[in-house]
């Protein structure tokens, strides 16, 4: 399905989250193209549902490949790095964060996309993700590239939405295939 | 000898790619395999005992070489002819998928000091040279003692990883600036 239709096929129960979606992606003013595209896909790979990811990724395509690979590569290392750094800030044990995570990240100096873009769908996955110390870093680091407040929130509203539709999706596929079994 | 810091020098040597006579012999020069790190590691002599297996395991590790974007480079002081003599002679040399260099004036061995200097052919040296051209690491073994190659890669690993994640930030530093 596309990603109209998977919005629209939301059920009544989830209507707040179908119109959020529809306004945020539909009439988006305050992110670029490719910051949007960027965020929707790499929220929807962090919310882990197949076919909001598959949707996402189809609407996506028209944004140049590098824009969708980039952001691809922002869920995936976001992926890694939330999980870790989010456990050494968890824990009391303060030495965790001075031991080296030797954790290859590279993507996140090859992506290929623009440093903000880049850096707007690290914060849209981390705060899927729900990891604080890379949620406050990458907000930092966008702040000092000059990208404002209302610009971040645009990203991580988008981020929460896509989210909800997500668990939403799943909780329906499940239905389903209860019905179907 | 040349060590961590410092470029790795110029050079231009032919070198054995094959054991196949017509397609076998190329030049090979500093300035190849651009934006690649490079692998370089030397053996005294062609057709003695310890080399083969230490040649044949990085073979065998070249596409791990190769995922992180690395170049494996072999040489010693002996002629490309004799190089391919050896890959067609030993079984494990035959489909070797890296070249090995011909340093026969030891003009690189020597630029790098790593002539042992009683027998006057390399010493077991391997450098890791990183996409700029700077030597990142060195080992230097005796003439009889093999390498590891699974440690190369280990360091080529470390070598390679980053925390670009400003993730990593504490209180009161300055903050990361990825290239």
């Amino acid at each position: 399905m596309n990603l109209d239709a998977l919005v629209e096929a939301l059920p009544a129960y989830a209507k707040d989250l179908k119109l959020n979606l529809s306004s945020l992606v539909r009439n988006q003013t305050e992110l670029t193209p490719s910051q949007l595209w960027g965020t929707v896909v790499a929220s929807a790979v962090a919310s882990r549902n197949r076919e909001l990811t598959q949707a996402a990724l189809a609407e996506a395509s028209v944004q140049a490949p590098e824009v969708v690979e980039a952001a691809k590569s922002a869920a995936a290392i976001m992926g890694m790095n939330n999980i870790y750094y989010r456990f050494t800030h968890l824990v009391s044990n303060e030495k965790y964060r001075s031991l080296p995570a030797r954790l290859r990240m590279n993507v996140m100096r090859s992506h290929g996309a623009s440093e903000v873009d880049f850096e707007l769908w690290c914060t849209a996955a981390s705060a899927v993700n729900g990891c604080a110390a890379c949620v406050d870093a990458h907000e930092r680091t966008l702040r000092e590239k000059g990208v404002t407040e209302e610009v971040v929130a645009a990203a991580v509203r988008i981020a929460a939405v896509i989210h909800a539709a997500a668990t939403v999706l799943d909780a329906e596929q499940a239905v389903a295939a209860a019905a179907s079994a | 000898m040349l060590g961590v810091g410092e470029e790795f020098p110029v050079y231009s040597l032919k070198a054995t790619v094959s054991t196949d006579l017509k397609k076998a012999f190329t030049t090979l020069t500093h300035q190849d395999f651009a934006g690649k790190w490079k692998v370089y590691f030397f053996w005294p002599k062609d057709f003695t005992f310890v080399c083969p297996t230490e040649i044949a395991a990085f073979g065998k590790l070249n596409s791990e070489f190769e995922s992180r974007d690395a170049v494996v480079l072999g040489g010693s002081t002996d002629s490309e002819f004799v190089h391919l003599a050896w890959r067609q002679h030993h079984e494990d040399l035959k489909n070797l998928p890296f070249p090995m260099l011909a340093d026969i004036k030891r003009e690189l061995c020597e630029t790098l000091g790593i002539l042992d200097a009683k027998e006057g052919v390399a010493l077991r040296a391997t450098y890791i040279v990183d996409p700029q051209g700077i030597i990142r690491y060195v080992s230097v073994n005796d003439l009889s003692v093999g390498r590891n190659p699974q440690e190369i890669l280990r360091v080529l690993d470390a070598l390679q990883t980053d925390e670009l994640c400003p993730c990593n930030w504490q209180k009161g530093q300055a903050t990361l600036h990825p290239a």
